[in-house]
């Protein structure tokens, strides 16, 4: 006995860690249970910093968050966490100073920003909308959301704009990061998101990881990818493809490391080996699989397909990639990927965020297809989402221009028709014209053509591309921006008005991971000072537009949500209206994933889930399959075991692509003669506003530095620690060097989650986007790199509010 | 003090040479381990940054292929309020 609290906290520690790896330890807690009865309680929820969906537990005690543990039955992370997740309980209710508690206003960018009332900042939000609306038009406002939003606060932010404002100007952050995913899923497998589940990780032979650091961006996710590797070391081989080594690279037994934009050559010569050796899979071609190419979609022939292909030689293709690509290398992986008895591919956003990311998203899918390396155990091409809520809630609720909730295409007057029907709004109220896009939408406050705009729950003063273009229009006095978040940002620098909003934990919500899950996460914490869920805002807010504009439509939209306290009541009945009267009958039919459903499951459900019996063994682990799928058996139209019954292939095939080999918008040239590349750092997400006031990661990474090639650095006489100027033609940094054998000779990489205005590497990337997807081209642009001192010290910076 | 408890995933051919190594980073315990390669560790610091710091450490070591965390307690630092919370 005698057992100090502490030494108990440590032998739980242990026994916790011990337990979740399967191992048993010669210590035990069982005589010492007084101690956890003094503890606490513990509530269910998600962590917020990736799209993995990781689930953990929080402890409360005194009504503060004071520690964490990973949820062992969770089938996303098995009770695993990363240092993200374990610290960023240290931003929820009082536990962080800065975090934003008052709605603050100013009627001019030029002035201090002054705390008003939230009766005052509602009337102000309400007033300086319906203005707009009136004098402008409906289509001269716009909400630009994000994929950490949860779903309850996408869908209703989207219904009172398309349904009451009578605009489809509903964007989000994931344009930026998954929506050349969409446009792969949707044109090769007829329905967006992946057909498996992370449960091929434990089953897989073979992966085949291109343009993805899985290592960093997705830490938990890449342990199990990693167990099984190691657990199977001679059997399952993994295959890296990028131009950087990363810490991925680390477990692969074959890295492809080609020249950035040649990832296209790459794909379409494993196919060209595939096809030459006869790895193909010939009854699930005769069964599912059809030719097409072109705008038009025309079909087109196998032999078609052949003819297409031939330019793509091992030996040809390994001079275009350039790095170490040898023929040898791109014939091995080819086999590796067919024969395997199962082959899950990852990717994110070395994939995506491409001038052609729709194709290149195609070219997987397209050795999937042939090898029939799909919906069986370990096999799936299986895209990897960065946030927590962009498929939820952004790709499945609504969040983009061109889709209404429940993958419904706003073009298609059938289906706009059908939602207005279920809102209970007249016929006609939704434009049947898509909204701006992204890019196209802070173009449009460029051009003064967007007056007044809520931002929510993101940063694009940041995170767009080119982003000192972008804040010209943002700075324009005659845009007014609404910010809702829960630290200042350089967004909110911009804003007219901020109003600061409950974070996870302090509020109820559901978020939708990578592999098709939603998981609830009810309100813990009390927000602090005068924070708010947004769902609450979004409703007084209508309220007061339907006022202003003297449209009884627009309080349709919220009053089946009036009158519900919006701690948990309204967000739970709004998630049943979604899922309830939108999500029913379509093909990510969650009816039977309730709240009560979603609260009794350790994680969460898979669609589709149309009943609850379904929804609480968790939903549908793989797609498309009889036996495993309910909608595949009820939508059944022959006897093979594989029905492939997504929205936008009425003739129900798997289509597989000519895309040919199309480099990217900027290539280095004698004036910018480096490639320039950016991405993530295991230790901050996205523009470190959450994680830069977590002082334990801020120190571990202060300042986003510049990778340099060690041949590089050698020839323009580089050193670790000297400062290098990056430039291109739109703007210019100035960083650290890390010289480090990372990317390729002739490529240098920064990371983008530094807020400091001479180490924001946006300003410097360019924002060509994909015709297809929209999605800008993050991952390259040509730069020149010059030294311009040795070391200087440097200091963290953040955006803080000023007094 | 924050505790943690971590499994780390290490080499399963290297597992004696990794232990021995991970022994050597002050504030580790080590409580466990398999021929798989998972190692159970407890770690203790007297900030969060630091134990930030000995993560950091031991993902440098090259037979360490990753550091999962499975249970957190920060319970002091929170009532103190100190270190940035």
């Amino acid at each position: 006995m005698g057992l100090s609290r502490r030494e108990f906290i440590k032998r739980t520690a242990a026994l916790t860690a011990a337990s979740y790896a399967g191992l048993s330890l010669p210590i035990s807690n069982e005589d010492y249970s007084a101690h956890a009865s003094d503890a606490d309680s513990w509530h269910k929820g998600t962590c917020r910093l990736c799209g993995s969906g990781c689930r953990l537990e929080l402890e409360v005690k005194n009504g503060k968050a004071v520690a964490l543990r990973g949820i062992p039955q969770s089938r996303t992370n098995m009770g695993y966490l990363c240092m993200k997740g374990m610290l960023f309980y240290k931003l929820m209710g009082n536990n962080h100073p800065e975090r934003l508690k008052k709605p603050l206003y100013r009627a001019r960018k030029d002035q201090p920003f002054r705390e008003i009332s939230w009766d005052r900042a509602l009337d102000i939000a309400s007033k300086e909308f319906a203005k707009t609306v009136k004098k402008y038009g409906n289509n001269s406002v716009a909400y630009y959301g994000s994929g950490q939003a949860f779903t309850e606060e996408t869908y209703i932010f989207q219904k009172v704009m398309r349904g009451g404002l009578k605009t489809n100007n509903v964007e989000g952050n994931p344009r930026l990061c998954m929506a050349s995913a969409v446009g792969g899923y949707v044109t090769s497998f007829g329905a967006d998101e992946p057909i498996g589940s992370y449960s091929n990780f434990e089953r897989a032979s073979c992966f085949f990881i291109i343009g993805s650091n899985t290592a960093e961006a997705h830490p938990v996710l890449f342990r199990r990818i990693m167990r099984r590797k190691m657990d199977n070391k001679d059997t399952v081989k993994v295959i890296n493809a990028d131009p950087r080594v990363s810490p991925t690279s680390r477990i692969a037994d074959l890295h492809l490391q080609f020249a950035p934009g040649t990832d296209l050559a790459l794909l379409n010569a494993m196919a060209y080996v595939i096809l030459e050796d006869k790895l193909y899979n010939e009854d699930f071609l005769k069964n599912y699989a059809d030719f097409r190419m072109g705008k038009k979609k025309k079909k087109v022939s196998l032999q078609k397909y052949m003819a297409f292909i031939k330019d793509y030689t091992p030996e040809k293709v390994a001079r275009i990639c350039g790095g170490n690509i040898t023929a040898d290398k791109i014939r091995k992986a080819a086999l590796w990927f067919a024969k395997s008895e199962g082959t899950m591919s990852l990717w994110t956003m070395g994939i995506n965020q491409r001038s052609r990311g729709v194709w290149a998203n195609n070219l997987i899918h397209n050795l999937h297809i042939l090898t029939g390396q799909l919906c069986r155990p370990g096999a799936d091409s299986f895209s990897l989402t960065g946030q927590p809520n962009a498929c939820g809630g952004v790709r499945e609720g609504g969040g983009l221009c061109h889709i209404l909730p429940a993958h419904r295409l706003v073009k298609k007057n059938k289906l706009r028709h059908q939602v207005e029907r279920l809102w209970g709004i007249p016929e006609g109220r939704i434009p049947p014209k898509p909204g701006y896009h992204t890019m196209a939408m802070f173009e449009a406050v460029n051009e003064g053509k967007i007056k007044a705009i809520w931002i929510n729950c993101t940063s694009p003063a940041q995170s767009l591309p080119n982003c000192d273009k972008y804040r010209k229009g943002m700075r324009r006095e005659d845009v007014f921006i609404v910010v809702s978040d829960i630290f200042p940002t350089k967004t909110t620098e911009l804003a007219n008005l901020i109003l600061p909003t409950a974070f996870i934990f302090e509020k109820t919500g559901v978020y939708g991971c990578t592999e098709r899950r939603s998981q609830l996460t009810v309100k813990a914490v009390n927000a602090p000072g005068e924070a708010k869920p947004e769902v609450w805002m979004v409703r007084e807010w209508a309220l007061r537009l339907s006022k202003e504009l003297n449209d009884p439509v627009i309080k349709k939209c919220v009053e089946p949500f009036m009158g519900k306290e919006p701690d948990y009541e309204l967000p739970k009945a709004i998630w049943e209206e979604y899922t309830q009267k939108l999500t029913k009958g379509r093909d990510n039919d969650l009816s039977g994933a309730t709240y009560e459903v979603l609260e009794k499951l350790p994680d969460g459900v898979q669609w589709p889930a149309p009943t609850k019996q379904w929804a609480l063994k968790g939903g549908t682990d793989i797609k498309f399959v009889r036996g495993l799928d309910p909608l595949a058996d009820k939508y059944a139209k022959n006897d093979l075991p594989y029905q492939f019954y997504g929205p936008a292939h009425p003739d129900r095939k798997l289509w597989i692509w000519l895309r040919p080999q199309k480099g990217p918008a900027e290539m280095p040239d004698s004036k910018y003669p480096f490639y320039l590349s950016t991405g993530r750092i295991i230790d901050h997400w996205h523009t470190s506003s959450m994680t830069g006031r977590i002082i334990e990661l801020m120190r571990a990474n202060p300042y986003a530095y510049v990778e340099v090639n060690p041949k590089d650095a050698e020839r323009l006489g580089i050193k670790p620690g000297d400062m290098i100027e990056v430039v291109s033609r739109r703007g210019r940094n100035i960083l650290p060097a890390k010289v480090y054998v990372g990317p390729c000779e002739g490529m240098v990489f920064v990371y983008w989650h530094d807020e400091d205005e001479n180490r924001m590497i946006n300003r410097v990337t360019k924002d060509a986007f994909d015709p297809g997807s929209k999605e800008p081209e993050f991952k390259i642009c040509a730069c020149r790199i010059k030294r311009v001192s040795g070391p200087r010290p440097l200091k963290p910076f953040l955006v803080h509010m000023k007094a | 003090m924050p505790v943690g408890g971590f499994v780390i995933n290490v080499d399963p051919e290297r597992i004696e040479e990794s232990v021995h190594r991970l022994e050597s980073v002050e504030g580790v315990e080590i409580h466990g381990s398999d021929n798989k390669g998972n190692v159970v560790a407890v770690m203790e610091s007297s900030t969060s940054s630091e134990m930030e710091a000995m993560v950091k450490a031991i993902m440098a070591i090259e037979t360490v292929y990753s550091v999962a965390l499975t249970y957190f307690n920060g319970e002091d630092e929170v009532e103190r309020g100190r270190d940035g919370v």
